[in-house]
């Protein structure tokens, strides 16, 4: 038992999020909202190997398990990343390895092309008129299609760092698919709440009133604290959830989402009129935040599971089943 | 990261798990706050020591196994599985203990740890007084050197289960004209001493739980001094940090209520409003991810880092997470829920006690409006002032 990353898989998250934090910047999400084109560090990812953390090492894949690919996905929330990346990395390329499709697998590995899911728990292919193909997941797997075998149609996101598409195509749950993201999006929530924390700390401590910085009155800084605190007993379980699977799973998905709208609208209360705005930069963070709420499962989804689980089943609960295998 | 058990640890489970079903209580003990239930209940750490299963954790010399935090967490979670009683050490085992070992002389370590380890001495915190709760450094008992006695007089108040106890661990000012964070130390008195009187508070419950202490010339030898003379400060952090962070509250006694709450709701469930059902799974929801954390703070702990300011945030969700759940069976519970104990009471009353002690819980060990200004202050970089 030592519940922690190893230094290698620490380092590995840690390379990752200076290359999100350096190159994805405030002020390349601005130009990006302005109307730069979206996806240009996706090479600059390959070159990293970033596509290739799940993927074996005979696709040149680093062979990691989710739970790293779920410390990258806070990070990759953490910097407001507008590329699909996470959804790539931790969920196309394990379906396509499953699926065999070594040729699709080594482009998008290599940074080539990106690949798109149609799949009924999130429904909006994001930056779908950049994919080169799609997987429309089916119970089994699921197949690829070209491109062109698709019709998009574009559908508009308050976070104006979104593209969504809806394709004419219906693909079906898949078990892979469905667990990877859910768990993937939990942590990229969390990454978020922790910067949208960050940036209320940052502005708490600049602002003034009553001759005194606004973050020194305890009506503020006991909000920004409860936020911390539910930060800080979400992460482990969206760990737990990456390890083992089962209700672990819902469980995340549902206290990042709680946490993630805590987040963002103590974040907004605490700017004040400024968080209204697209004068300071939270509502990049916010509104990624609200879409990745209903991304991969809903509350409802995962509490409808939970319900299953926890009052109707015939689950062991109580002390020691945390860490067993699912039953 | 790896979240199995090893072989020794499964069969420490099992090991566990057979002692208890042969030896705890098989109904549960009246509460340690009466006179009957604290000797019962004195009577059980007796019976635990006696097969070296009251500490896991301690060092072999001084009652314990020397296991690791990840044993000690599995001890907790087969003692609450198996619903054996509260400890009514836990302010000596759980608080006073780690003190005792990180800065206690050898002669203190082997005077004092056995003894508490046995149940032979219970211990009780005599820190807050009347005009000092959550500002701590506003201690006002002081304590005169005299020879090699120090001598005591003051009041403190709160001190759980002291009516009962036999020992007291008091931070108390012994520089005099100190101010605030100085001038503090940490002393040990015993709470038969000459002088020193308790006045016993009836809690929510109407039994005695508290009790204030007034200290009238009390002498005690200066070598019941624990750690540096006027450093009690850092010595009761230190404490501090044990209370709100591992020790106290594992998740287990929370995870075994959450699976009690699933069953009065199952119980209850067809004249039940929709919104109930998802309460219940919220409170086993955080049930779970405070085992989660706690798990990942062990290893931490395993790999050598020290609680920090994280035991705040520890106290804030695990008060929260248990006053929830308890409001929950509160409301499960309907019109039966004010029933004390006797006919018709579910469960004896458990409920509501636990509902009455929950309520406290956001109170004790630092109250949670100190915890979010430590987070704040200490952790994310808000200004003091």
């Amino acid at each position: 038992m030592d519940f922690r990353f190893t230094e290698d898989q620490q380092d590995l998250i840690e390379a990752a999020k200076t290359v999100f934090d350096g190159e994805n910047t405030l002020e390349r999400m601005r130009g990006i909202v302005a109307g730069n084109p979206p996806i240009g560090l996706w090479k600059q990812f390959a070159d990293l190997g970033l596509f290739g953390i799940l993927a074996s090492e005979e696709n040149d894949g680093l062979s990691q398990p989710l739970v790293v690919m779920a410390g990258i996905a806070e990070a990759a929330g953490y910097a407001g990343l507008p590329e699909p990346y996470v959804d790539v990395a931790g969920i196309v390329v394990p379906l396509l390895s499953q699926l065999k499709e070594t040729e699709l697998l080594e482009k998008v590995i290599s940074g080539e092309i990106s690949l798109g899911l149609i799949t009924p728990l999130s429904p909006h292919v994001n930056c779908g008129e950049w994919c080169d193909h799609f997987i429309i997941t089916s119970k089994s797997g699921g197949r690829c299609v070209a491109r062109s075998e698709v019709t998009l149609e574009p559908r508009n996101s308050i976070d104006p760092l979104r593209w969504l598409y809806k394709a004419d195509l219906q693909g079906e749950q898949n078990e892979l698919a469905d667990m990877h993201g859910a768990v993937l999006t939990a942590a990229q929530l969390i990454g978020l709440s922790m910067r949208m924390v960050e940036m209320s700390v940052e502005y708490a401590k600049d602002r003034h009133q009553f001759g005194k910085p606004i973050g020194s009155f305890q009506a503020v800084k006991h909000q920004l604290a409860n936020v911390h605190t539910q930060i800080e007993f979400t992460r482990p379980i969206i760990h737990l959830a990456a390890l083992k699977g089962g209700a672990a799973v819902h469980n995340a998905k549902i206290a990042a989402i709680d946490t993630a709208m805590l987040a963002a609208e103590t974040a907004i209360q605490v700017h004040g009129g400024m968080g209204y705005t697209y004068e300071v930069d939270l509502h990049l963070f916010m509104k990624r935040a609200w879409a990745l709420c209903g991304d991969w499962g809903d509350r409802h989804y995962h509490m409808k599971k939970l319900e299953d689980y926890v009052l109707n089943g015939g689950a062991n609960l109580g002390p020691g089943e945390t860490f067993k295998g699912e039953t | 990261m790896d979240i199995s058990y090893t072989s020794e640890q499964k069969t420490f489970r099992a090991e566990v798990r057979d002692w208890l079903a042969v030896h705890a209580p098989k109904s549960r003990l009246p509460s340690f706050d009466t006179a009957e239930g604290f000797e019962l209940h004195r009577e059980w750490e007796h019976t635990l020591a006696t097969d070296k299963w009251g500490n896991v954790n301690w060092p072999v010399e001084y009652g314990g196994r020397g296991l690791d935090l990840v044993s000690w967490l599995i001890f907790e979670e087969e003692y609450y599985r198996a619903d054996a009683p509260l400890r009514v050490s836990q302010n000596g085992i759980f608080l006073l203990a780690p003190t005792i070992m990180e800065y206690g002389t050898q002669a203190q370590k082997a005077r004092f740890l056995p003894p508490m380890a046995s149940g032979e001495e219970i211990w009780a915190q005599a820190w807050s007084e009347p005009g000092a709760g959550s500002d701590m450094a506003a201690i006002r008992t002081k304590a005169v050197k005299d020879g090699d006695h120090y001598v005591i007089t003051g009041q403190k108040t709160w001190s759980s289960r002291a009516v009962f106890a036999d020992w007291c661990f008091a931070l108390v000012r012994t520089e005099a004209g100190s101010e605030r964070h100085k001038g503090l130390s940490k002393i040990l008195v015993p709470l038969d001493s000459p002088g020193l009187t308790r006045r016993p508070i009836a809690q929510l419950d109407g039994d005695p739980g508290f009790a204030e202490l007034f200290f009238d010339e009390v002498r005690v030898p200066a070598e019941n001094l624990l750690g540096p003379e006027h450093g009690g400060w850092g010595v009761a952090m230190a404490t501090a940090g044990f209370e709100r962070g591992l020790l106290l509250r594992s998740p287990a006694r929370f995870q075994a209520a959450a699976a009690r709450l699933v069953k009065l709701y199952q119980q209850h469930k067809d004249r039940l409003s929709g919104g109930v059902g998802e309460q219940v799974i919220h409170a086993w929801m955080n049930t779970e991810r405070f085992c989660a954390a706690t798990y990942q703070l062990v290893s931490r702990v395993q790999a050598g880092a020290s609680i920090s300011s994280e035991s705040s945030a520890n106290k804030l969700f695990w008060s929260d997470l248990d006053r929830h759940m308890h409001r929950t069976a509160m409301s499960i519970m309907g019109a039966q829920a004010e029933l004390e104990d006797g006919l018709d009471a579910i469960d004896n009353g458990r409920w509501l006690d636990g509902y009455m002690f929950s309520l406290a819980g956001p109170i004790y060990a630092g109250t949670n409006e100190i915890q979010r200004n430590i987070l704040a202050e200490r952790v994310l970089g808000l200004p003091r002032k």
